[in-house]
């Protein structure tokens, strides 16, 4: 290994991804990905199964070779380095711990392979035990954990190399959803103190917006959009990205625009200054409205199914075959089966080109 | 191997699902004793007959030691204490051929097997067929123009490797991992007939007949599918995330291999190990072929009592086969937790 | 160390090959090249002269002996006239292949399935007008024809007793864990051992089974002198050591049954046997294709047996082709030895290939 790395090891590196492209045979599962990731930084790859997020963290690691395109770690080109020259540790989904093992042998695995020596090791596996809180259980097996303990392995052994990029497949996805909650505070305190570039692949957007610094969104190997996750809230691409984001997600009421006026089978609103399109597609968000009387809102519809979450009370209501939902408070009451009006502030209102499926920039009466 | 532990039931109670009537209960329990009979009363008609003296074989059957017969300990001592050098002999050789066979052809087929379920090959049929083309020349140059076989040999690579290349380039048919994987088990299907007169030629061509190395080196090839199958699927089993894992960690593939792969299939390994250790102690023909004194093994000096001249000295026999069952059993024992475990997973999916 | 990791890294590069060579190399020099050295023997004359030996080309003699020839008694059987059963039987399977051979070109045709299936047509046609001619025109057959009964009736009768034992095993009946150990046994025990063991057991004035035999009036029977007891002696023999291999390969696929889809089959109200034929059958299915292919190909291979327990008597009736091809060696013929050797590789690959590809492969490609 050359000098040069080991001197800087440890120090967190930026990662620059230019036009990155996988081909499986015909299949193309990744098309020009291009992304820069700052040094420090958080990002979480985000998108339903199958868009190629986990191949683009692979091809990260090295695990998948690039087809085409190239991979930039600091200052040095990694797009055809093997994986164990790329500085870099990751956490699997499935912890891929070694189950003939224990769990200080199993922290300690890649110090054995860098042949440190024993007592430097012993020190590191403890202290690496130590931050994710396993002092205790380093005899142990792996098959005598709970899962959220072999979470914390899993993550002992990413710290204790002090790698440059930390890589995560959907760590947190085999645990259920309580500790998922605590893992994901625990997770987010540790990459700021440690302060290690981090790329984190999830399909669970709650996941994506506590964590992430930026979020990029990915849908059938294309990148749909990179930014905050506030800003993928409140100003998203796209429809896909509205949709993906947001629980429960988006309403999308689909019509046309003609003379400022927003209209579908069923009702039409004004919609001032929107440019005209035979085609378009309005959004909002269910905590953006709220229920009212017929004829007094945007636009009507019948009440579908009420449910009660606790803290608040969904309304699910029917619209010429679509489903909107609107989010109430808990102490809310109505029956299934009436006619109630939806209400949105304007300024809640998206607007996106139907054939394109872009937002489009619909500034009228917010400005 | 455990049976569920069934809760305690009082006889009130009706009768759970999959509960046996009385009647097949005792077919199934007649069924099992009766095989159990079959397989080991010509065991202990084997045993007691290696306690047998000539008389008492002879003179008709005698079933119960010392109310039927008189046991004695005389074949024990003619093959342990009288012949005791050949016995050993034979002994010795069967263990060190079949050890050294089973661990060889389980290391070179695991990693084989290992190879395939995990690295992608793509080999060119043509080059392939040239090579045979070129080995069946080389074959034919020797044996039947009668060439100086080293000859023959230099010119073949030597052409190999300057054409190879070229025709190579020309036609491309591309075989995958599945295709080598089969050409390898299906040289199970080779009867060892078919293979062992060129063995027996080419040992004899460079003094290797009659020694351990050339036995050792021809089982080793002959179960070698067997392990390269049965390890194959067991290996398929593994979670790959173990092993990339472990590469990002920066361990090579043979640190994998050692540190992780073989640990975690210890129990395919134990059945594989066990079923190629049988194979070859028990092998005959080949060993018939390719031994004469030095090397012979077991199975050769017990068929070789056959001809004798005061005929089948049942009672001698006898002892030799019980001792040639001894390792058997111990290695069994050894492995025996891992048994059913691990012949499933190379079972299931082949 | 940095001369070290160069070696490393090189190593990782070409682990692929590197693991992989070993494998392939020793199948070259020990399989390969034999196969191919066999192959030219077989059409040659091998002459021992002093130290050495001479190899001299003599065609398609060997072949046309074994087959056509001199020989053809001792391989195929003799042939005289065909009976009336011979004849129905011969044209029972003739219109048999034929309709099976129409029925795959008009479903479906690709030129690669036509020729493998026109090859397992040849061999079946071949094999049935063989025994047509022997066997069911009461000529006695060779080697080929022996060698097919011991697979056929022999893994028959492993295949259905080792279920049948194994699916017992399966069952939660206490002491099970013993069965499984003694039915274990005979596999430890060597052929050659199993082959005298057997030779004890059927001898009908020292056996144990001397008084029984006395009683039933086969006082004096001699079981080796006759062809079809020292056939079926030879099949019992075999069984016993074999059973054991289907009992361990089936009971692990029994055990590989999901418990639950039995017991969802019970509520459902299933019967016991509709329950076996309708979950666990099909499930263990494929897994009993691929022992019984496993047990052919061994069982093609048969050869220590009869030479111990009969030397191939009464006359040629129980010798195997690898029996006939070992005797051709030991009396100096490696022409004759390579050519029968051959013969029964090609009976053997064409006979499991085709059971692969018709029974296993058949089943996947259902699946799809």
């Amino acid at each position: 290994m050359p000098n040069q790395t080991e001197e800087t090891r440890g120090t967190t590196k930026t990662i620059s991804i230019r036009d990155l492209n996988k081909f499986y045979g015909s299949f193309h599962a990744l098309k020009d990905f291009s992304i820069d990731v700052e040094a420090g930084e958080f990002l979480v790859l985000l998108g339903p199964s199958g868009c190629g997020k986990s191949t683009a963290l692979r091809m990260i690691a090295g695990l998948e070779s690039i087809s085409s395109g190239t991979l930039q770690i600091g200052e040095q080109d990694a797009t055809n380095v093997l994986p164990k020259y790329r500085d870099i540790a990751m956490v699997f989904q499935s912890y891929a711990l070694y189950p003939h093992k224990t769990v200080a042998e199993n922290i300690g695995f890649p110090l054995k392979v860098a042949k440190t020596p024993k007592a430097e090791m012993d020190a590191a596996v403890r202290a690496a035990a130590e931050q994710v809180e396993l002092g205790e259980l380093l005899d142990r097996l792996p098959g005598q954990l709970s899962g959220g303990q072999r979470q914390r392995v899993a993550l002992a052994r990413a710290i204790i190399r002090r790698p440059s990029v930390f890589l995560m497949d959907e760590p947190l996805s085999n645990l259920d959803a309580k500790l998922r909650g605590n893992m994901r505070a625990e997770l987010k305190r540790m990459q700021s103190e440690l302060g290690i570039t981090t790329i984190y692949v999830t399909h669970d957007q709650i996941e994506a917006m506590t964590l992430a610094h930026r979020v990029a969104i990915m849908k059938d190997g294309e990148l749909q959009q990179l930014a905050t996750p506030k800003e993928v809230y409140s100003q998203p691409a796209n429809l896909f990205v509205a949709g993906f984001m947001g629980s429960p997600p988006m309403n999308f009421l689909e019509g046309g625009v003609v003379n400022g006026e927003f209209g579908t089978e069923e009702s039409r609103f004004a919609l001032p200054g929107a440019p005209d399109t035979a085609h378009a597609v309005v959004g909002f968000r269910p905590e953006d409205c709220t229920l009212v009387a017929p004829g007094a809102g945007l636009v009507d519809a019948r009440v579908y199914t009420v449910e009660m979450t606790g803290d608040l009370v969904l309304v699910t209501l029917e619209l010429g075959g679509a489903h909107l939902v609107v989010k109430m408070d808990k102490d809310f009451e109505i029956d299934t089966d009436v006619t109630a009006g939806i209400a949105v502030q304007p300024d809640n209102l998206f607007l996106f080109d139907g054939n394109s499926g872009d937002r489009v920039d619909w500034t009228g009466p917010r400005s | 191997m455990s049976t569920p532990a069934r809760p305690h039931r009082s006889i009130f109670e009706p009768p759970a699902i999959g509960q046996m009537s009385l009647a097949t209960k005792i077919v199934l329990y007649s069924v099992l004793i009766g095989w159990s009979l079959f397989v080991l009363f010509p065991v202990y008609w084997l045993l007691i007959t290696s306690f047998k003296e000539a008389t008492a074989v002879n003179e008709g059957p005698f079933f119960i030691p010392w109310v039927d017969f008189q046991p004695s300990l005389h074949a024990w001592k003619e093959l342990f204490v009288i012949d005791y050098a050949d016995t050993l002999r034979a002994y010795f050789n069967s263990i060190i051929i079949s050890l050294a066979a089973t661990a060889l052809s389980v290391l070179v087929g695991s990693m084989a097997a290992y190879a395939l379920s995990r690295v992608e090959y793509a080999p060119n049929l043509i080059t392939i067929l040239f090579f045979v083309a070129l080995l069946a020349l080389v074959a034919v140059s020797v044996g039947v123009w009668g060439i100086d076989w080293r000859l023959a040999a230099a010119v073949g690579v030597a052409l190999f490797f300057f054409l190879a290349r070229a025709v190579g380039n020309l036609y491309q048919v591309r075989l995958q991992n599945g295709d080598i994987l089969f050409w390898i088990i299906s040289q199970r299907i080779l009867a060892p007939i078919v293979v062992v007169v060129p063995i027996y030629m080419m040992f004899q061509s460079v003094r290797m007949l009659d020694t351990h190395l050339a036995i050792i080196l021809t089982y080793t090839v002959v179960n070698m599918p067997i392990v390269v199958w049965l390890m194959y699927d067991f290996f398929n089993s593994i979670p790959r995330d173990l092993e990339e894992s472990a590469q990002l960690d920066g361990a090579t593939m043979i640190g994998i291999f050692r540190e992780i792969v073989l640990p975690l299939s210890r129990a395919g390994l134990a059945a594989t190990t066990l079923l190629v250790m049988i194979l070859s102690w028990n092998e005959y023909l080949l060993a018939l072929f390719l031994s004469t004194s030095r090397a012979q093994t077991m199975p050769i000096l017990v068929a070789a009592m056959n001809a004798g001249e005061r005929g089948i000295l049942w009672w001698t026999m006898s002892v030799a086969i019980i001792v040639m069952i001894i390792p058997v059993v111990v290695l069994a024992v050894i492995l025996q937790k891992y048994i059913s475990k691990g012949l499933l997973v190379g079972a299931v999916k082949g | 160390m940095s001369r070290n990791s160069a070696l490393n890294e090189w190593l990782d590069k070409n682990m692929g090959r590197i693991f992989l060579a070993p494998a392939v190399t020793l199948i070259l020099i020990f399989s390969i090249f034999p196969l191919i050295a066999s192959l030219i023997l077989a059409f040659a004359r091998v002459r021992f002269t002093g130290g050495g030996f001479k190899v001299r080309f003599a065609g398609w003699r060997n072949f046309d002996k074994q087959l056509f020839g001199s020989e053809q008694f001792h391989l195929l059987g003799t042939f005289t006239e065909i009976s009336v059963p011979g004849w129905l039987f011969g044209l029972l399977a003739t219109g048999g292949l034929v309709w099976w051979m129409v029925r795959y070109v008009r479903s479906r045709f690709t030129w690669f399935g036509f020729i493998g299936r026109l090859i397992t047509f040849a061999m079946a046609l071949g094999l049935s007008w063989m025994f047509a001619a022997t066997l069911l025109s009461g000529n006695p057959f060779g080697t080929v024809g022996t060698t097919l009964f011991y697979v056929i009736v022999g893994c028959g009768i492993q295949f259905v007793i080792g279920t049948a034992l194994a699916f017992a095993c399966s069952q939660t009946i206490r002491g099970s864990t013993y069965f499984r150990v003694i039915f274990f046994v005979p596999m430890m025990i060597t052929p050659i051992g199993v082959g005298y063991i057997f030779r004890m057991m059927a001898d009908t004035t020292k056996g144990p089974f001397a008084n029984v035999w006395q009683w039933v009036g086969l006082g004096e029977f001699a079981w080796a002198a006759d062809p079809w007891a020292a056939r079926v002696f030879i099949i019992v023999a075999d069984s016993w050591q074999w059973i054991p291999f289907v009992f361990i390969m089936m009971l692990a696929a029994f055990e590989s049954v999901p418990r639950d889809l039995g017991e969802a089959a019970e509520i459902d109200g299933a019967s016991r046997w509709q329950s076996f034929w309708e979950i666990t059958w099909p499930h263990v299915l494929p897994i009993a294709a691929t022992v019984m292919l496993i047990r052919a190909i061994e069982a093609f291979k048969i050869v220590d047996l009869p030479n111990i327990m009969t030397s191939g008597g009464p006359g040629i009736a129980t010798e195997s082709v690898s029996l006939q091809a070992y005797y051709a060696w030991r009396a100096l013929d490696l022409g004759q030895a390579s050519a029968i050797a051959y013969i029964l590789l090609f009976i053997t690959v064409v006979i499991c290939v085709s059971f692969f590809n018709l029974v296993v492969l058949a089943r996947v490609r259902n699946q799809r």
